[in-house]
């Protein structure tokens, strides 16, 4: 059985080619995952996270090596069935033209789908929007609104791959604890495979059972349990505070 | 008019670049140009339609209207620079809204068959349609450039090129009818068209030259219209690669 996903040796050259220390932002990036996991990719700013998840999701091209879904390349299938199974939420929440009804039907009138407004309803309310009037336009949702709004969209595609880039930076505790504890009810029940970039150890603890830690142009692959073994304060000293002269 | 009694307009000309020279304009130049191209220009087409009018042959009309369309969509696709195949598909679009415009306005006898109707009724449409789909192209590119967010916002949930630009384009194709739609509401209030100016001029009746601007007008509209949409299906694939990233 080929594994559910899997990075190759995956490179991605800097975008000014200037005369930059390195030519790459990361390269020989490899890893297997067999099931439906929770990884949390950590790592200082400016490291590369962003642009993982988003060639993962096909936004953007590696410019070495090959990913795997269900052991085909990416290079031989449909862009669009691969987005549709492997889906980023975006670090930024960019809300469509119109309401916030709009956007969350936007899965279902892109694919001719019914729209499930009972588990919309839902998931609004487990993320404590149900507050919001869905007539409402959603360029004029506040920015953690909008943040849970775009994650409730990328929900409603049911993808199979989720790739979320610091979805609860604009959060308050309470709702960030309630992004949290839907997305671990979702990962049980619909056995989604987490991708959570986030800058938050604590949170990376709560969430994760894996640790992906990207510095220096590579992926440190770890256990959650044995990651945080050690204090929190003492990793992010390491990991998340860019160290001198690294870059 | 004499043609000696022309040659005294250049006097307006020469005023102007004396006036670039004295203010550090540094217009001179291309006011001499202009003012060399254009008259050569015009006094070519005169003699070119003079023959044609006289000939009235459907091949000469032909190349005409061939020729205007070329020029009209090279000029066109310079706004559209890194958009390869970009002139072809502006041609088509034009070629499409001139075939319609021509086959209602000749189908339903609107115009007489004849090159003193069709050459100057082509020549306007075609010169509105291209600047239509100037406009078009700088505009969809600037709202590509800002709803960047939005349209791989739609591809990360699975849409297809044509799905992500939807939006895009109808705004695009919006803000390039603006001018034309504007102009139809303010004509002969603001200023007066060309066309009717010169039939008056000329010696033909007002209301006459009113009617005629009135085809004008309406054939502006369809042709911006049709050019536009047109163009809006033929080129917003150009903006992406073949795996369905957008481009820029
Ligand atoms: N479109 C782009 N054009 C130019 N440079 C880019 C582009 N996207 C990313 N970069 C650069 O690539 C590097 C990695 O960026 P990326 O957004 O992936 O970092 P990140 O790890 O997500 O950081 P953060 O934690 O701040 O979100 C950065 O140096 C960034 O400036
Ligand atoms: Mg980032």
């Amino acid at each position: 059985m080929s594994a559910l996903f899997e990075i190759h040796n995956l490179a991605k050259h800097n975008w000014d080619n200037g005369d930059q220390a390195s030519k790459y932002i990361f390269s020989q990036l490899s890893a297997e995952i067999t099931e439906p996991e929770r990884i949390a990719l950590i790592g200082a700013s400016g490291q590369g996270k962003s642009t993982l998840l988003r060639i993962l999701a096909l936004l953007d091209t590696p410019d070495e090596g090959d990913l795997l879904l269900d052991g085909a390349s990416y290079k031989n299938t449909n862009v669009r069935l691969w987005r549709m199974g492997v889906s980023y939420v975006a670090q930024q929440a960019v809300m469509l033209p119109g309401s916030v009804e709009d956007n969350l039907r936007m899965v279902s009138k892109l694919h001719g789908l019914a729209y499930d407004s009972v588990l919309a309803a839902q998931l609004l309310k487990q993320l404590g929007l149900d507050y919001l009037d869905l007539g409402k336009q959603a360029a004029d949702c506040s920015g953690g609104e909008k943040q849970r709004i775009s994650l409730i969209r990328s929900l409603l595609l049911r993808p199979r791959i989720l790739l979320l880039d610091e979805i609860t930076a604009s959060l308050d505790i309470n709702s960030t604890q309630k992004v949290e504890e839907l997305l671990m009810d979702w990962h049980l029940k619909e056995e989604t495979l987490l991708i959570w970039v986030t800058h938050d150890l604590e949170q990376a603890r709560r969430i994760s059972n894996r640790t992906w830690v990207m510095g220096r142009g590579e992926l440190q692959d770890h256990s959650s349990d044995s990651f945080f073994a050690e204090p929190v304060a003492v990793l992010a000293q390491k990991f998340i505070q860019p160290v001198k002269g690294s870059l | 008019m004499t043609l000696t009694a022309l040659s005294f307009t250049l006097l307006f000309v020469i005023g102007t670049m004396l006036v670039s020279i004295w203010q550090k304009l540094g217009l001179e130049k291309d006011i001499a140009i202009g003012t060399i191209r254009s008259a050569v220009q015009l006094l070519a087409v005169g003699y070119v339609l003079q023959f044609i009018f006289h000939t009235g042959h459907i091949v000469f009309i032909l190349i005409i209207i061939f020729t205007m369309i070329c020029v009209a969509s090279w000029n066109a696709a310079k706004r559209g620079k890194g958009l390869p195949g970009l002139v072809w598909r502006i041609a088509l679009a034009v070629t499409a809204s001139e075939i319609m415009m021509m086959g209602i306005l000749l189908g339903l006898h609107i115009v007489k068959a004849t090159p003193q109707y069709i050459i100057p009724i082509s020549g306007m449409t075609i010169g509105n349609a291209m600047v239509v789909s100037g406009l078009f192209i700088n505009q969809i590119k600037q709202e590509i450039r800002r709803s960047k967010g939005e349209i791989e916002t739609l591809l990360s949930l699975g849409a297809t090129a044509q799905q992500a630009m939807q939006e895009v384009r109808a705004r695009a194709v919006k803000f390039s009818m603006i001018p034309t739609i504007d102009g139809m509401k303010t004509v002969g209030l603001v200023q007066l068209p060309g066309m009717m100016t010169g039939m008056i001029i000329a010696g033909a009746n007002p209301i006459i030259a009113v009617r005629y601007q009135i085809l004008i007008v309406f054939s502006f509209t369809a042709s911006a219209a049709i050019t536009s949409m047109l163009l809006s299906v033929l080129i917003y694939r150009l903006f992406f690669t073949a795996d369905l990233r957008l481009k820029l």
